[in-house]
């Protein structure tokens, strides 16, 4: 079969498969996106001419698509739902959306195929104008279709910025940074304290962004300054004790006291030994102070407002989502023109050979912080917006699972590449956040609708499997089975950087053990030797 | 050697030392480090120190039993076996439902308990052995000679993998009944089964602290004697593998330099394999230490207690067997100590606080780390 067919056959079934579980108006969205993918992915592989000839060649794999689509979510439509004791739309709502949905597969996939056929220059403006209208066009798409994915892809714009913010210190230093989380926290927290009841400190949204930014980038070297210089694997454990203190800290700075201590104990101790009493007084910082609310959490949190369009309300995701958008082009405005900067490259020289770049006048441990402080300045832009968005923060939500789930997006988008972090955040969130969520309505209103009823003479077994039948709950199951297939079949990432693709299949190319350049001391004991040899291997 | 010494006690580093002292008595306070307090708690009631300390040795002989999987697999590949913790978790997990498949759970028979408790450490040291050297098949074998980040990925991958196991398994009630309806995410019990065996015995008046006749208030349990001879009996045995045996021998060449051991005949392959079944044993033996000895089985205990345990190898210089021992020991003491003088809810952060002042002042460890050079 042809391989064009095969794909839109592939795209077809994946986008029919996703109907199954959404259902309603997502037929017209998803079409969509698949339009968008299924064109880009054939488009690349057409020869640059004439376009009509790519949009002729490019119609029957776009049909099959369209077909298989809308097919699927006929048949999701008029019998599943039935079986599932759903109700479904309107018989003609139903032909409504399909008919879009059929036809935004077809002039989707046939435009972005065609566009390959203009030259390059007019193929990036064209790409560009395509992703722009995409972009803007969804959050009134999302809310005429009443599918209500704004608030989802909030979250994983979110996590997208971290993930481009993580990207700098993993993908372009080379640091593992396993407690991420932690600047994400401190960007909330500090938003939190400087613009809530807390402290009765209402300070501007459009301010704190840039303070919670600065500061989390303070802690960024304040916890560099001393870990930098350990080796790799340390470094990853440090970072990771530090992400899990954070939540810890913030959880129970609810009644904190700081007071000198010479003055309150060192010295009256001392002078008690002697009979004596300390005539200086106990200098006392704090008294009892509730920093942080401890599990309640801070709420409520102020919102931005703009001229124009006012507070930004909660029930109104759009303005969120043109503001998250601004900071997303504006961080990878930045990042781009970083990577390109003396210090990307210092970053990608340390990350290759440190021991070379060091020679070659970088100091590693001052790169390295820069690298550090960076990374924490986008989780503080993060961090603020997320305070402001969800109004309330709880320690909870900023422990080691959230670190994972960003170094999951850099690793499965590609590490180094600001493009592979941005898919890898929109796949993975959205895979949290939609698809599970209705994964386990489909699965619920399945098992209760069809197999349970006929499990009804074996209540454990009953139990058993109603229990077991909520992929939500094991969703790190998934992101783990990400981290290590990825890892084991395509370190680079889905979408790598040429570069550092390069670097990491470069161990296989390598042919016969190396030796190393100075033979291990007969006796094991030695510690001294061991510690230069791998301070010299690093 | 020599300017190391040196360096180590300058005059500068006794100043950061002096300011980071001050510091940590400075904030200390938020975190239940409170001097005054702890002295008018230990004047108080001076026995309860040598209670922490019993309760400190104890749980620091599990930490340490689990810190020698970290230490042997680190001096070997230089990898952080992340997945090492929830191995152990395994551990616990699988000898709880052995002894409840086996019906010791409920059983008033003296004999039962012992043989069906004999029955569990046996197959928990199979399971988790055989599950560790999976690991290192199926996620670090083919990332070997890949830069060094790709199998610390991968471990940590694997960790979430184990957890998710053993949140499954936590939630499956018609394996063992005493799980409950309450689902995986829970804590559950792990029955005190030495109590239990004492009851039925009717040895010691009944009552499983031997010190209840003394009539002090102290407690010190069979489970800490248990627990500690165990453990020691454990480190004494791998101490003598790996010193004495052709292949512990084997092992501290494939530690010392791969290359060179791989040349002089040795399966390196088969060397690796049979420390992630020795670590894996020996978790599986704590495992089900540890669910004797703090009657609980949770799926997120092999985090913290890997972390720990993590901190200990580091502590005592990691790859370095004596070391993870005594390190275990002493974090064991820390925490012990925290959570009776400090604040329960800060020692985790006081462990990590130790791992990061370890690693800026002596990242060596105490008895210097043993690590070859990686090819």
């Amino acid at each position: 079969m042809d391989k064009n067919i095969k794909s839109g056959i592939t795209f077809g079934l994946i986008g029919g498969f996703l109907t199954f579980l959404f259902g309603g108006w997502s037929v017209a969205v998803l079409g969509g996106m698949l339009g968008l993918g299924l064109g880009l992915s054939l488009g690349s592989r057409f020869e640059r001419r004439n376009p009509l000839q790519i949009a002729r060649a490019s119609f029957m794999p776009a049909l099959v698509a369209a077909v298989i689509l809308v097919g699927l979510s006929l048949v999701q439509n008029i019998f599943i739902l039935p079986a599932l004791g759903k109700a479904r739309l309107f018989d003609n709502q139903v032909i409504i959306a399909n008919t879009i949905g059929f036809l935004v597969v077809l002039l989707l996939t046939i435009i972005t195929c065609a566009i390959h056929g203009l030259s390059e220059r007019q193929e990036g403006i064209a790409k560009l104008v395509l992703l722009a209208i995409v972009i803007i066009t969804f959050p009134f798409i999302d809310k005429a279709t009443g599918l209500r994915w704004s608030a989802q892809v909030i979250f994983a714009l979110i996590f997208v910025i971290l993930g481009l913010g993580l990207n700098i210190v993993v993908g372009y230093a080379g640091l593992l940074d396993l407690g991420y989380a932690a600047f994400f926290a401190i960007g909330a927290y500090t938003t939190g304290i400087l613009s809530s009841p807390q402290h009765g400190i209402y300070m501007n949204f459009w301010l704190v962004i840039w303070i919670a930014a600065g500061i989390a980038a303070l802690w960024g070297l304040i916890l560099g300054a001393p870990t930098l210089p350990l080796r790799g694997d340390y470094l990853a454990i440090v970072t990771l004790g530090f992400g899990e203190m954070i939540p810890v800290i913030f959880r129970n700075l609810t009644e904190v006291t700081i007071k000198e201590p010479f003055t309150c104990w060192i010295l009256p101790g001392i002078t008690n030994l002697f009979g004596a009493k300390s005539t200086l007084a106990c200098i006392t910082f704090f008294e009892r102070q509730d920093l942080t609310a401890g599990e309640k959490g801070i709420s409520p949190i102020g919102r931005p407002s703009l001229p124009f369009i006012g507070e930004f309300q909660s029930d109104n995701p759009i303005p969120w989502y043109f503001l998250i958008i601004v900071i997303i082009l504006l961080s990878i405005f930045i990042i781009r023109r970083l990577r390109e900067s003396r210090l990307g490259r210092a970053w990608m020289a340390i990350r290759e050979d440190e021991l070379a770049a060091s020679q070659m006048g970088i100091d590693p441990v001052r790169t390295k912080l820069a690298a550090f402080a960076m990374g924490a300045t986008f989780s503080g832009f993060a961090g603020a917006f997320y305070a402001a968005y969800i109004r309330g923060i709880f320690p909870s939500v900023f422990d080691f699972s959230a670190s994972i789930i960003i170094l999951v997006i850099v690793i499965l988008g590609g590490l180094g590449n600001i493009n592979g972090v941005i898919v890898g955040g929109l796949v993975i969130m959205t895979a949290d956040r939609l698809f599970l969520p209705a994964l386990k309505d489909f699965l619920a209103s399945l098992l209760t609708n069809t197999i349970l009823p006929s499990l009804a003479g074996n209540p454990v077994l009953q139990a058993a499997v109603k229990d077991n039948a909520n992929p939500i709950l094991y969703r790190f199951l998934l992101f783990g089975l990400t981290l290590v297939i990825m890892m084991a079949v395509r370190p680079e990432g889905l979408i790598p950087s040429a570069q550092r693709r390069m670097e990491l299949h470069a161990a296989e190319e390598m042919a016969g053990p190396v030796i190393p350049e100075e033979t291990a001391k007969p006796n094991a004991m030695t510690v001294a030797g061991k510690t230069k040899a791998a301070a010299k291997k690093r | 050697m020599e300017t190391t010494k040196k360096k180590n006690f300058n005059l500068r580093s006794l100043g950061v030392l002096v300011l980071v002292l001050y510091i940590v008595f400075l904030i200390g306070p938020i975190a239940g480090l409170d001097v005054p307090t702890i002295a008018a708690s230990i004047k108080a009631n001076p026995l309860q120190l040598i209670q922490f300390l019993i309760i400190g040795i104890s749980n620091g002989a599990i930490i340490a039993i689990i810190a020698l999987g970290y230490t042997m697999v680190y001096g070997i590949i230089e990898l952080i076996n992340f997945a090492h913790g929830d191995v152990y978790m395994i551990g616990v997990f699988t000898s709880l439902t052995v002894l409840s498949l086996t019906g010791t759970l409920n059983s008033t028979n003296p004999v039962q308990i012992v043989l069906g408790l004999a029955f569990a450490l046996i197959i928990a040291i199979v399971v988790c052995a055989s599950l560790n050297a999976t690991i290192e098949r199926l996620a670090y074998r083919r990332l070997r000679n890949a830069p060094r980040l790709a199998p610390l990925i991968s471990a940590i991958g694997m960790s979430f993998i184990i957890e998710n196991i053993g949140l499954m398994w936590a939630a499956q009630a018609w394996l063992v009944p005493s799980f409950g309806t309450t689902g995986g995410a829970s804590q559950k019990v792990f029955p005190d089964m030495l109590s239990a065996l004492f009851k039925a015995t009717g040895f010691n008046g009944g009552d499983v602290n031997l010190l209840v006749a003394s009539g002090l208030p102290l407690r010190l349990t069979v489970k800490d004697i248990l627990v500690i001879v165990l453990a020691v009996a454990l480190m004494t045995g791998l101490y003598l593998f790996v010193q004495r045996t052709q292949l512990g021998k084997a092992m501290r060449a494939t530690a010392q330099n791969r290359d060179a051991a791989k040349m002089l005949g040795i399966d390196i392959d088969l060397v690796i394999t049979a420390t992630f079944l020795i670590g894996g044993g020996l978790a599986g033996a704590a495992g089900l230490m540890a669910g004797l000895y703090n009657n609980t089985a949770w799926w997120f205990m092999g985090f913290r207690a890997g972390l720990q345990a993590f901190t200990a190898a580091v502590l005592g210089g990691i790859g370095n067997i004596t070391g993870a021992m005594l390190g275990g020991f002493l974090i064991g003491l820390l925490a012990s100590f925290s959570d009776g003088y400090l604040n329960a809810r800060w020692t985790n952060a006081w462990v990590f606080a130790t791992l990061v002042l370890i690693l800026l002042f002596r990242p060596t460890g105490l008895l210097g780390e043993q690590v070859g050079q990686k090819a």
